[in-house]
């Protein structure tokens, strides 16, 4: 038989049962949906939160802290407290893929505007590495530098929450900088009355534009050099007792910092210093296993998404079945008429082919529907199945995304179904005695 | 011509035997004969006497058990299924008691159903079917389907389309079986006229000694044996008789063909209609 001959006799046998063939193909566009549907909705979800989540935090730091909790061997959490020094940091440098490490203190200091107070914290580190740690851009002033280090950056939403304590209700005020006059004071320990305490003017500044990072929009970060400088001229003010405790504080850093150079590489290196005797932390342990979860969600999704597709595939098979059953004498006829038996299966092929093509077009255009309206209307209840439980989410994120492969691998996957689908029929259908198919009615 | 003139079917020592869960049923027992080409050759017997497996076993439709089957040179006991179709689409053609017509199908489309089996390319192979239909007599009735025709009408179809590939073997099983006297003689006409025309072989099974008289060669079956081999015109020496009634029919086709003239023209217009 000739191809066109094949495929007119096919179309016209589809035909012929019209109602049949679609809902078979009805069938063939429902499986097509889910599973386009489901993954889309995967992938979504993976893109939304891989991406939220580096936004929230940079995902190639690593810190290891002074105070530290490890899990001792009866079980329960232990504190323990790590000394780390310059001959640390200087060693963590040397790790490969590093690029770039940094000693903190993390210290609380008191800010007054004129009756208003408020707290905030100040972290120092080194003020050379300050741009490599993913810092939120400056909307005003300059990153210090070592020659001019006395530069405070100052997070965004730092200078709300000013409050003076007159009466019941304290009086709240957000501080303008440059406009108010604002200075800190470090307060961890009482002042020696017969001393003047350190005062220092916030004058000399640069301020983090507004952040998605909530940590960045309320600290602010100083040089490690002129924070020493500060802390020692505190230190000189206090009572003895107190000047010793704060100096010995200044012995052991409270965080080392490190920026690997790639994601990939971050567990590696933690993996490096935990080998080195150091409990350490980053945003990528937990992201790991968050992931884990978002792919297994996907998963789960897409088999859903086959089952729906199996489903339909049997519904295939039933419809030619069913056809085969009917068109039984026809066959008969056919092969007495010598039509070659691979011609009457490729005939059946096509038509199971033909209706998975059909479902999978039809699926397909009917996923980007679906797609735009789960993205419309299905965020609060996708957010909250996945990981993070919406935490992660931000408003108007698109849960059901749809590459350009999916459609594709879809329809393809469609057709191949239908062909697998009618392949068993197709086979029957050829293994019908002529003599007997031609004495059935029809 | 002559004496030696080809030997188109063989069959030697045909068997087969049927299993019935634990019965075995013998159709057909050590059958041999012969049919030269351009023979009309009939299979008389009794219902139930085997002759219509026989027919099947000549046909490759069914496996002998046992003994051979020689058609134009080849045992087609031993063909493959894909040899064996391509074996029916060269040589043989079928007329059967039940038509056998594509339901969903029209009658032209039915006659050119063969043609695409045999890859002949759309446009020859509707000009073939139609000359066919024109030539038993159906040239108004191309577009009907079987269920819009009488059964005399669904049998001409029938044999324009084991007829229109030009087959060298016709095999008919019981051709007028479900049709009255008067339309029975039309069909037999048509069959032998055609054949004779061609110098084609037909192979026919009945039960109806009247139509064996159609027949140069008869072989009578009874319970799986052949039972004696009548020969009522020996083709291999020529006789007027033949020659005469091949012009009658000739004749009566050229009647045919002038009623059906006027017919097709007006077919000839609505189709010209539908393309414009």
């Amino acid at each position: 038989m000739r191809i066109s001959d094949l495929i007119l006799m096919g179309l016209r046998n589809l035909s012929r049962r019209k109602a049949r063939t679609a809902l078979t193909v009805v069938g063939m566009v429902i499986g097509t949906i889910s599973i386009v549907v489901m993954v889309s909705i995967g992938i979504g979800m993976n893109k939304i939160f891989t991406k939220s989540v580096m936004e929230n935090g940079s995902m190639t730091i690593i810190s290891i802290y002074k105070n530290s909790y490890v899990e001792s061997e009866d079980g329960n959490y232990q504190s323990i407290e790590q000394k780390m020094d310059d001959a640390l940091v200087n060693e963590i440098s040397q790790i490969d893929h590093v690029d770039a490490v940094t000693p903190i203190y993390d210290k609380y200091v008191q800010l007054t505007s004129g009756k208003y107070q408020s707290n905030m914290e100040l972290i120092a580190m080194d003020c050379t590495a300050m741009p490599k740690f993913g810092f939120p851009a400056l909307s005003e002033g300059e990153y210090p530098t070592p020659e001019n280090n006395e530069i405070i950056l100052i997070g965004a939403d730092a200078m709300q929450d000013f409050y003076y304590f007159s009466g019941r209700t304290p009086k709240q005020k957000t501080i303008e900088l440059g406009k108010d006059k604002v200075s800190f004071t470090f307060s961890e320990y009482a002042v020696n009355e017969k001393k003047k305490p350190v005062t220092v003017n916030l004058n000399n500044y640069a301020l983090f534009a507004e952040s998605e990072d909530y940590r960045y929009n309320y600290c602010s970060y100083i040089d490690l050099e002129y924070f020493k400088t500060l802390y020692k001229k505190y230190a000189a003010t206090l009572k003895a007792e107190d000047r010793k405790k704060a100096l010995a504080s200044l012995e052991s850093y409270e965080e080392i910092r490190i920026n690997v150079d790639n994601m990939k590489n971050v567990m590696d290196v933690q993996k490096t210093i935990e080998e080195m005797g150091y409990k350490c932390e980053s945003d990528m342990q937990y992201l790991d296993s968050m992931l884990e979860t978002s792919n297994m969600l996907q998963m789960v999704l897409g088999a859903i998404g086959l089952v729906a597709m199996l489903v339909s595939a049997i519904n295939i098979a039933n419809t030619m079945v069913m056809s085969i059953y009917e068109r039984t004498k026809e066959i008969g006829i056919m092969k007495v008429l010598g039509c070659y038996i691979r011609d009457i299966k490729k005939l059946f092929l096509f038509e199971s082919g033909m209706i998975g093509l059909i479902g999978g077009t039809l699926g397909m255009g009917f996923s980007y529907l679906a797609s735009h309206y789960i993205n419309k209307y299905g965020g609060t209840l996708l957010s909250s199945i996945m990981p993070g439980g919406g935490y992660y989410t931000e408003e108007g994120a698109k849960f059901s995304q749809i590459p350009i492969w999916l459609p594709l691998a879809a329809m393809l996957f469609a057709i191949v179904v239908g062909v697998v689908a009618g392949y068993i029929p197709a086979r029957r259908a050829t293994k019908i005695s002529a003599i007997e198919a031609m004495k059935t009615d029809g | 011509m002559g004496e030696n003139i080809e030997k188109i079917i063989e069959v030697k020592n045909v068997k087969k035997i049927y299993h019935m869960g634990h019965e075995r049923i013998c159709a057909l027992n050590d059958v041999s004969f012969h049919i030269l080409k351009g023979e009309f050759c009939c299979l008389l017997g009794t219902s139930g006497s085997g002759k219509s497996t026989l027919l099947n076993l000549m046909a490759g439709i069914e496996k002998a058990s046992g003994g051979q089957i020689i058609i134009k040179g080849k045992n087609i006991s031993k063909m493959s299924e894909n040899n064996l179709a391509k074996f029916r689409q060269r040589y043989l053609g079928f007329v059967f008691q039940s038509y056998n017509l594509m339901n969903s199908m029209t009658a032209i489309e039915n006659v050119e159903f063969p043609l695409v089996f045999k890859k002949v390319p759309r446009k020859i192979r509707r000009k073939m079917a139609r000359d066919m239909l024109i030539k038993v007599g159906l040239g108004s009735r191309l577009r009907h389907k079987p269920k819009e025709m009488s059964g005399g009408q669904q049998q001409r179809v029938g044999i324009a389309r084991a007829f229109v590939a030009n087959p060298q073997i016709v095999f008919a099983d019981e051709p007028t079986g479900n049709l009255d006297t008067k339309t029975t003689m039309e069909v037999m006409d048509l069959i032998k006229g055609m054949a004779k025309a061609n110098h084609q072989t037909i192979v026919m099974v009945t039960h109806d000694p009247r139509l064996a008289s159609y027949a140069d060669k008869i072989i009578h079956i009874l319970d799986g044996n052949i039972q004696s081999v009548e020969i009522l015109r020996d083709i291999t020496k020529p006789e007027e008789q033949t020659a005469a009634s091949l012009e009658d029919t000739e004749e009566e086709n050229k009647k045919e063909e002038k009623e059906i003239v006027s017919v097709q023209a007006t077919e000839n217009d609505k189709e010209m209609e539908e393309r414009i």
